[in-house]
């Protein structure tokens, strides 16, 4: 078994290992089930994957540079409520609203894991619970249907451009944005360099608490804009909205290729990590398995992938 | 004639573009103390390693008491009456005296999974005894001095006696370097009266206490043994002769290309300090200037080059940098100001070996790279194929990940980045560390041209040869504090016993 996954880990299957595997679940489905190959169930297929993607794409500039944000889905969650509540008032300023509340949370986070040494699974963690309660107190604890005035400011997400559905642009222009991001400035250079080796940046002058902060500004503005267009989806915000989320979006990055100890990584392979779930839900989904037993499928999903991706020679000891 | 308790005959090891062993033959006889001694880079880690079972050899035989054998691991060597001393020490500092002896095996003591701690103080306090140390088994280790925790090693090295069943042999890595002169005499007592019980391998730089301790010396050099002789037939200066190997030859350290410095003075302390690491530092360093500092460890050298490098802030007296007065607070701030860094863990802070040969010769400029906030790709692989070529990089491509170079190949990508980043001054950390002679003498090169050239270089070495032969002017430090500055221009350079003595 060891030697198998150690086979499949070895540098030049690696690469091209999720590619194909997304390849092969496509088929599979297609076989067993041809209307999954129609153009409506494919555009249904990634409309349905944007927010996933979305919040993997937030952390996976966390995991480049070795971290790991478990706030996430709270973070999502608060941000619809966020929108729910002041959308009546503040129309799209509500959005704006969401974004930047996302982005503070992701700076606090980033403050307590570089500023007083905190592990950025504790930092998250503990963030993640004060998001959850905030969410919690400000929505008293219930669901919020948004109004039918409300819900025409939804229309950029509930939309459709020329048949294609609106939330797909937004997942294209996430991606355009973020790979950018990620392959051509310093500071996804800087994240890559960090993630492979900290010291060697520090001494090179790399300003690295800095670019830890701004991964987790990104990680958890990521995660509330994917809760504004989950909103806007669902019509709705609640505490629990994006509850269930965490373990597919962590799945979704490191099924892609990158690396759990960072340093190797991409939106690219985020993209493709994140289909590969939404094709794995849909096609449990045709086999009957239990809406709420997917992420017992997610968990075993993440803990082999891991063991493909992770490179045994960089890390003796584990903890 | 009985066999030696354990001998190597022929032993090889490589590493990639490294021949750390060579034919390596060396034998311990029953209740000898065997003295190792060498250059940094001599082989002496390596042998260790391979006697202790953390590397294996490629070639050559190891025999215990005339049977050959080998060591899968370092566990399995313990098992064959192979005992370590470290330098750096091993106990783990919030367990007992008795939990670090008996670590790992603690089966003996354990019934129905229930460790009967009574009896492994019981059997701690005996191995104790038999090194004649007053410790209570029961402290935590933390709670002693490093001598003593010098001899609970010791203690635990001798309950192999238990299980190896035959004659032990202890090696003694740099075992005195945080020791006082009186615990140093105590250690050695020590070890001459358990020569009845196991022989030793005792690796020093401290020649003198080789000199003392051992019965036999063997001198290594460049991955070979280069003597094997009597204690008694030798002194300091023949030993020093052997490691060194050869009288000091201008070429190997490209003296005739050594131009003299410039008048401009680029960094000046004045009065500077750091806690109990040094104090009242001056120096003027200028341009085109190699500045040498020397010292042994301990002497406040290392601190030096690290607040100099951004790494530890200095708090007295002042740093100038080009007449403005600076405080380096992190190693960003000294990049900023013209400050590159090339560290002695090459691997570690050097260079993220996960990445590119070019992301790694751009990393401390990519500023510069950076139009409209996206990096310019095309330049950056022009950038990075113009210093492979200009500094003869051998690598298969730019793209190549920096792990797979040769040590001198990766030191060369470490001062292209700095090259790169237009540093004005270098810190040179043991920059040949680990590079075999034919990488070293083209580092040599480098590092006369750039000089040359009127970057400004501080230099810390492995060696004293090497830092008297590129330096212009030497700083010797002893005990945090200068002691002794000398002119290094050609035909003027100092003998290394000129400077040996304001060192120790």
């Amino acid at each position: 078994m060891r030697d198998f996954i150690d086979r499949l880990g070895s540098d030049g299957m690696r690469q091209w290992l999720p590619l194909a595997t997304l390849i092969i679940l496509v088929a599979i489905v297609g076989v067993m089930q041809p209307v999954f190959l129609k153009l409506p169930t494919l555009l249904q297929l990634a409309s349905d994957t944007a927010v996933l993607f979305i919040l993997a794409t937030g952390v996976t500039f966390v995991i480049m540079l070795g971290g790991i944000d478990l706030s996430l889905q709270s973070m999502a969650s608060l941000s619809s409520v966020i929108v729910a509540l002041t959308v009546a008032r503040f129309g799209y300023g509500s959005f704006v609203l969401a974004v930047a509340a996302g982005a503070l949370a992701g700076f606090l986070s980033g403050i307590a894991h570089v500023k007083l040494k905190i592990p950025s699974f504790i930092a998250t963690l503990a963030t993640s619970g004060v998001l959850f309660s905030t969410a919690l107190v400000i929505s008293q604890q219930r669901s919020i249907t948004l109004g039918d005035a409300d819900r025409s400011y939804q229309t950029w997400i509930t939309g459709n451009v020329a048949g294609i559905p609106n939330v797909i642009i937004i997942g294209l222009i996430v991606l355009a944005v973020a790979h950018t991001l990620q392959a051509h400035t310093r500071f996804g250079r800087y994240s890559a360099a960090i993630g492979a080796g900290e010291p060697a940046a520090y001494a090179s002058g790399v300003k690295v608490d800095r670019q830890k902060i701004f991964a987790y500004v990104l990680s958890a503005g990521f995660a509330a804009l994917a809760g504004v267009i989950l909103a806007g989806r669902l019509s709705s915000g609640s505490p629990t909205l994006a509850a269930e989320m965490l373990l597919p979006s962590i799945a979704a990055v490191v099924v892609g290729g990158t690396a759990i100890t960072g340093g190797v990584g991409s939106i690219w392979r985020t993209l493709v990590g994140a289909l590969i779930i939404s094709v794995v839900r849909i096609g449990m989904t045709f086999l009957g398995v239990n809406i709420f037993a997917q992420n017992i499928v997610f968990g075993v999903v993440l803990v082999l992938a891991v063991a493909i991706t992770i490179d045994r020679t960089k890390i003796p000891v584990v903890k | 004639m009985t066999a030696p308790a354990l001998s190597l005959v022929n032993v090889d090891k490589r590493f990639p573009g490294v021949h750390a062993l060579t034919g390596v033959s060396i034998h311990i006889n029953q209740g000898e103390v065997i003295g190792l001694i060498g250059e940094n880079g001599a082989g002496k880690s390596t042998l260790m390693k391979i006697l202790s079972g953390v590397y294996q050899p490629d070639s050559g035989e190891i025999l215990i008491a005339g049977k050959p054998c080998t060591f899968e691991s370092a566990a399995d060597a313990n098992r064959q009456g192979i005992g370590m001393v470290f330098q750096e020490q091993s106990l783990l500092t919030n367990m007992t005296v008795g939990e670090n002896i008996y670590l790992g095996n603690e089966a003996q003591f354990t019934r129905y999974g229930l460790v009967n701690w009574t009896a492994l103080y019981a059997a701690a306090a005996r191995q104790l005894a038999k090194v004649q140390v007053d410790v209570d088994p029961r402290a935590r280790a933390d709670t002693l001095s490093f001598a003593a925790r010098q001899m609970v090693e010791l203690a635990k090295a001798l309950t192999l006696e238990e299980h190896a069943g035959g004659h032990l042999v202890i090696l003694l890595d740099e075992p005195t370097s945080v020791l006082e002169k009186a615990e140093i005499e105590i250690l050695f007592a020590r070890v001459r009266s358990l020569k009845t019980r196991a022989s030793f391998i005792f690796v020093s730089h401290r020649l003198d206490e080789v000199l003392e301790l051992s019965d036999r010396i063997y001198v290594m050099k460049d991955g070979a043994v280069v003597a094997d002789l009597d204690a008694a037939d030798a002194d300091t200066t023949k030993l020093h002769q052997l490691m060194v190997g050869r009288s000091l030859q201008a070429e190997y350290y490209r003296v005739p290309l050594q131009r003299p410095f410039r008048d401009e003075v680029v960094l000046e302390a004045e009065g500077l300090g750091l806690g109990t690491a040094y104090s009242n530092v001056d120096f003027k360093l200028h341009t085109g200037e190699i500045l040498g500092i020397a010292g042994v460890i301990g002497s406040g050298r290392e601190e030096l080059t690290r607040t100099l490098a951004g790494f530890a802030p200095h708090d007295g007296g002042k740093l100038r940098l080009r007449g403005q007065e600076v405080r380096l607070a992190n190693p960003a701030e000294a990049v900023d100001l013209g400050i590159g860094y090339v560290p002695r863990e090459r691997r570690v802070e050097g260079l993220v070996l996960f990445l590119s040969v070019s992301a790694n010769i751009t990393l401390a400029d990519l500023a510069s790279l950076t139009r409209n906030g996206l990096i310019n790709a095309s330049e950056e692989r022009r950038l990075a194929k113009s210093w492979v070529e200009r500094l003869k990089i051998k690598t298969p491509g730019i793209s190549t990940l920096c792990l797979n170079l040769s040590g001198g190949n990766q030191q060369k990508v470490v001062l292209a980045k700095w090259l790169q980043a237009k540093a004005k001054i270098l810190i040179l950390d043991h920059p040949t560390r680990g590079l075999d002679v034919g990488a070293k003498e083209e580092v040599y090169d480098l590092v006369r041209a750039i000089t040359t050239e009127g970057l400004a270089v501080i230099l810390t070495s492995d060696t004293l040869e090497e830092t008297i032969g590129l330096s212009h002017t030497l700083l010797v430090m002893r005990d945090g504090r200068i002691t002794h500055r000398a002119d290094g221009s050609p035909g003027h350079k100092p003998r290394q016993v000129d400077l040996i003595g304001h060192m120790v």
